[in-house]
């Protein structure tokens, strides 16, 4: 019973993490893959740089993406996040399960609206860091 | 130019049920020949959940042609950070009339590295009714980023209740951009090829 008990406020605890990133970082032109809170981004840096080259006056969404495993799921949601006129640049690393979404700084970034746009074309954004150029 | 397209669907042939639904709003035009029938298909997904669309067949076994108006509901879908399970139910109505239709599921599992699949259709018609069932397994020799060509190499074994038997041959799936095309071959069946196109 008390195993039981244990069990249950472990459970409760896991369940009252929120699940979702949404903090700004701020980077200085290239990536760092620690950030400052200790959290690895697992982004590739070679990648991460030639998507940022050439971006001013932007922030990053690094969107982390479950079921992401073929171009076709690439693909509908490049489709998507081009429709969206705040979007500057898109990049999809399929190794990574990232997207990664270049806006205005001036976009307030919604983790909920990319969840949908993801969820639309069948996958799960499961969290999201942003970074400042 | 009738040529043109027809040829394009004929080599787009083979899986036509890889992927049967696309993103919301996307659209996808398959082709498919084996030594049962040639079809093309298009269909429509307003939603990533279901699609619509339109099949016209010509069957060599029954020597005869006919249109399905399809719909596909993805049952249940699992993703995970490495992988995608998918669960669908596909049927159709033809052009025959009400009294001939099919029904049935399919499934697949994938990773980039692998991919395992399923299918059982059920047709319904006057002259006689038969039952598909086929499995596949698959592996990538190499992971392509997006945008690359990308190869498998698929082991496919199917049986229709037409002819009684089963069937186990390779096929060979190249996916480019919005394009796949898939190319099987054995003995019995001749060239298994599909081809498929979204947009």
């Amino acid at each position: 019973m008390k195993k039981l008990l244990f069990l249950s406020i472990f459970t409760s605890i896991i369940w009252a993490e929120n699940p979702h990133e949404h903090m700004h970082h701020s980077h200085e032109g290239h990536l760092h893959e620690q950030l400052v809170d200790g959290k690895k981004l697992e982004v590739d840096p070679v990648r991460f740089d030639k998507f940022v080259m050439g971006l001013k006056n932007s922030q990053i969404a690094v969107v982390n993406v479950q079921g992401m495993v073929c171009d076709f799921c690439a693909r509908g949601i490049e489709k998507t996040f081009k429709k969206d006129k705040n979007v500057k640049k898109i990049d999809v690393d399929l190794s990574k399960g990232k997207v990664l979404i270049a806006y205005n700084n001036n976009k307030k970034i919604k983790f909920d609206d990319i969840k949908e746009k993801i969820l639309i074309n069948g996958q799960n954004a499961i969290d999201m860091t942003i970074l400042d150029l | 130019m009738g040529i043109k397209l027809f040829i394009i669907l004929t080599f787009m042939s083979l899986g036509l049920d890889a992927r049967p639904i696309s993103y919301s709003g996307g659209s996808t035009i398959m082709a498919f020949s084996d030594n049962i029938k040639n079809s093309t298909y298009y269909h429509y997904s307003p939603s990533y959940k279901y699609s619509i669309g339109v099949e016209n067949i010509k069957n060599k076994y029954f020597d005869e042609s006919y249109s399905y108006a399809r719909f596909t509901y993805l049952i249940n879908r699992k993703n995970s950070q490495n992988s995608q399970r998918n669960l669908y139910f596909q049927s159709g109505i033809s052009s025959k009339g009400l009294s001939e239709y099919f029904y049935g599921v399919h499934g697949d599992w994938e990773t980039r590295r692998l991919f395992v699949g399923f299918g059982l259709k059920e047709t319904e018609k006057k002259i006689k009714n038969y039952l598909e069932q086929y499995y596949q397994i698959g592996i990538a020799p190499y992971l392509g980023d997006y945008g690359d060509l990308h190869t498998w190499i698929m082991l496919k074994s199917k049986k229709n209740s037409l002819e009684n038997n089963w069937t186990t041959y390779p096929a060979l799936k190249f996916f480019k951009g919005n394009t796949l095309i898939e190319v099987g071959y054995h003995k019995k069946i001749n060239w298994d090829v599909h081809l498929m196109y979204r947009f």
